[in-house]
């Protein structure tokens, strides 16, 4: 047990420097949920004047949909480290060293979502200086953002896949965005579900981001709504176990 | 008991391809043992395998007494794995890269560093030990990741053609490194397509292509193997076939003259004792009016070794070494 921590953590720490030695990487990816936050919540502002809205502002709306795309973005990158690490023989260097194989991708997800928590933390931060403000408090953050960073991690098995099965890491990128950003439209992340047309209602009801946001919403505006964020975790976890199972399948079958 | 020992090793690839057809060999403790043969000849595939990377098809593979197979954590604390292309991490500095290695090794964080301050003492990085290795050149990444594979004093070393891509300046001194780690007490297998680096590095070698071993042994036992020296005959570059057909028929009955082969106007064969038949021989293609506008007289090369078991020369960017001309030098 003391082996496998001492494990997971010597890989999560080279993972965590390498993204700290690359800053340009970290802006770029906290670059579009920020331009989102403050451009959406500009242009979008008076939606929040629309009769059954539902919120103060259009702001306090937004705020948990971008921490959920922080996430989704670590997420979807998450491959290209793989990809990188098989194309520099790094894997293959880890592979031979008597580590357990586990250890290598749970490494990997506890780097992933350490960067997920920061970045989140930093656009929670931002968020507060623009004037969000945040029902539950820091405890409610905090669940925020942990609801996040696992629903990021399950993400991270789709990116992850697809950078085992293809090998490709500017593939990875693509398919990443690809899956990741009409998904998010087509959730209830930019509009409350009674202002959307009702084919997309109920896709909405069917997309696994919604879960995320509304647990997240409800978070920061409405207080501990147990029933949103179970359900949430739900959400995640059955996305996680399809996911991760892939991702472990993928890995297995490439190292034979 | 040797310390590595291959039996019967087969692997198919997935569609088909046969890599490896049933290579056996051991490797003695101590020795530099060499697997010379050209791309795709099944020296990558054989190497994947021993250091647990590749399953095989059947066969075995025992190092220091674990099969590889069946208890491979058990056989990884025994190997260090250098592979062709270099295995280090670009945003992390030399030092940071052999201490994730030691530390992924068991070491602790303590004798994760100073055993990463004296291997880049030894690979003379001691200097660029914190510059990020990103901005180092092939030499020094070679050497680096040569480094990361010792970091727990394997007792075996497997290394994929070390030398490819280096430029000779690099290759010498890396050639240099490893007679050094060898005499330490280290056995290291490698494979190379250099002759070059066959001949002066390796105690024994293996000749492979096409997934199986043509020939072992030490490369001097090899190369007088052949029975003579060999003798390279250049006829005019506008001779016609006929011509040239003459001289291979003139060269064969040449007294002590086997295997004459052909390429383009060149004809290259095996004569034992050189020196003194080469006048005959001479005097054999002057009465028969074939003109000759080169002739060379060398002592053999693994390049004529490899030929006789393959068929092929195996060609590599790579320039043999200099000949002495008719007046010729005997065997050591």
């Amino acid at each position: 047990m003391a082996r496998m921590f001492r494990e997971i953590h010597v890989l999560w720490k080279r993972n965590l420097v390498k993204l700290f030695r690359v800053p340009m990487l970290l802006f770029f990816s906290l670059f579009q949920p920020l331009l989102f936050l403050i451009l959406f919540s500009q242009v979008f502002g008076s939606m929040a004047k629309l009769p059954g809205f539902g919120y103060d502002n259009y702001l306090q709306f937004l705020v948990p949909t971008i921490v959920g795309l922080t996430a989704l973005n670590s997420a979807f990158q998450s491959g290209m480290g793989m990809v990188n690490d098989i194309d520099s023989g790094l894997l293959d260097k880890f592979l031979i060293a008597p580590i357990r194989r586990s250890s290598i991708l749970l490494g990997k997800v506890a780097a992933d979502a350490t960067r997920m928590a920061l970045q989140s933390v930093l656009i929670i931060a931002v968020s507060y200086l623009m004037g969000a403000r945040f029902k539950t408090g820091i405890p409610g953050v905090l669940a925020m953002i942990l609801i996040a960073v696992l629903f990021g991690i399950a993400w991270a098995g789709i990116s992850n896949v697809v950078a085992l099965r293809t090998r490709n890491s500017e593939l990875t990128m693509l398919i990443g965005i690809l899956i990741t950003f009409p998904i998010l439209f087509l959730s209830t992340g930019f509009m409350p579900a009674v202002l959307l047309p009702d084919w997309l209602d109920t896709v909405a009801k069917f997309n696994p981001i919604s879960y995320l946001v509304a647990a997240l919403r409800a978070l920061v505006n409405d207080g501990w709504d147990w029933t949103a964020m179970w359900q949430a975790l739900a959400v995640t976890a059955g996305l996680a176990v399809v996911t991760l199972t892939a991702a472990t399948r993928a890995f297995r079958k490439m190292v034979g | 008991m040797p310390i590595l020992e291959v039996q019967e090793l087969v692997k198919i690839y997935p569609g088909g391809v046969k890599a490896v057809d049933g290579v056996g060999f051991a490797v003695e403790e101590g020795e530099i043992f060499g697997f010379l043969g050209p791309n795709g000849a099944g020296k990558t595939t054989t190497i994947r395998i021993c250091v647990t990377l590749l399953a095989p098809t059947s066969g075995r593979v025992v190092v220091d007494g674990v099969d590889v197979v069946r208890q491979p954590e058990e056989a990884r604390h025994r190997i260090g794995y250098a592979a062709q292309s270099v295995g280090v991490d670009d945003d992390l500095t030399a030092r940071e890269n052999l201490v994730l290695q030691g530390r992924l090794h068991g070491l602790s964080k303590g004798d994760a560093h100073s055993k990463a301050s004296e291997l880049l003492e030894v690979i003379d990085l001691l200097d660029e030990g914190d510059r990020r290795v990103g901005t180092f050149s092939g030499g020094m990444r070679k050497r680096l990741d040569l480094a990361q594979a010792l970091v727990h004093h394997p007792r075996l070393l497997f290394l994929d053609e070390p030398t490819t891509g280096l430029d000779p300046q690099n290759r010498r001194a890396l050639w240099n490194y490893l007679r050094a780690l060898n005499d330490s007490g280290v056995t290291i297998f490698l494979t190379t397509q250099y002759l070059e680096e066959a001949d002066v590095l390796c105690g024994r070698l293996a000749i492979i292509d096409r997934g199986l071993i043509k020939v072992e042994g030490a490369p001097d036992t090899l190369k007088a193997g052949l029975g003579g020296d060999v003798v390279t005959v250049t006829l005019p570059g506008d001779a016609a076939d006929e011509l040239v057909s003459k001289a291979r028929r003139v060269l064969g009955e040449v007294p002590g003259c086997t295997e004459v082969t052909i390429a383009d106007t060149s004809l290259s064969l095996v004569l034992k004792d050189g020196a003194t038949r080469l006048a005959g021989l001479v005097r054999a293609l002057d009465a028969a009016g074939v003109p000759v506008v080169r002739l060379e007289l060398a002592e053999p090369t693994l390049d004529d070794v490899f030929l006789r078991h393959t068929g092929e020369r195996l060609r590599v960017d790579e320039v043999r070494p200099p000949s002495r001309m008719a007046h010729g030098r005997r065997r050591p």
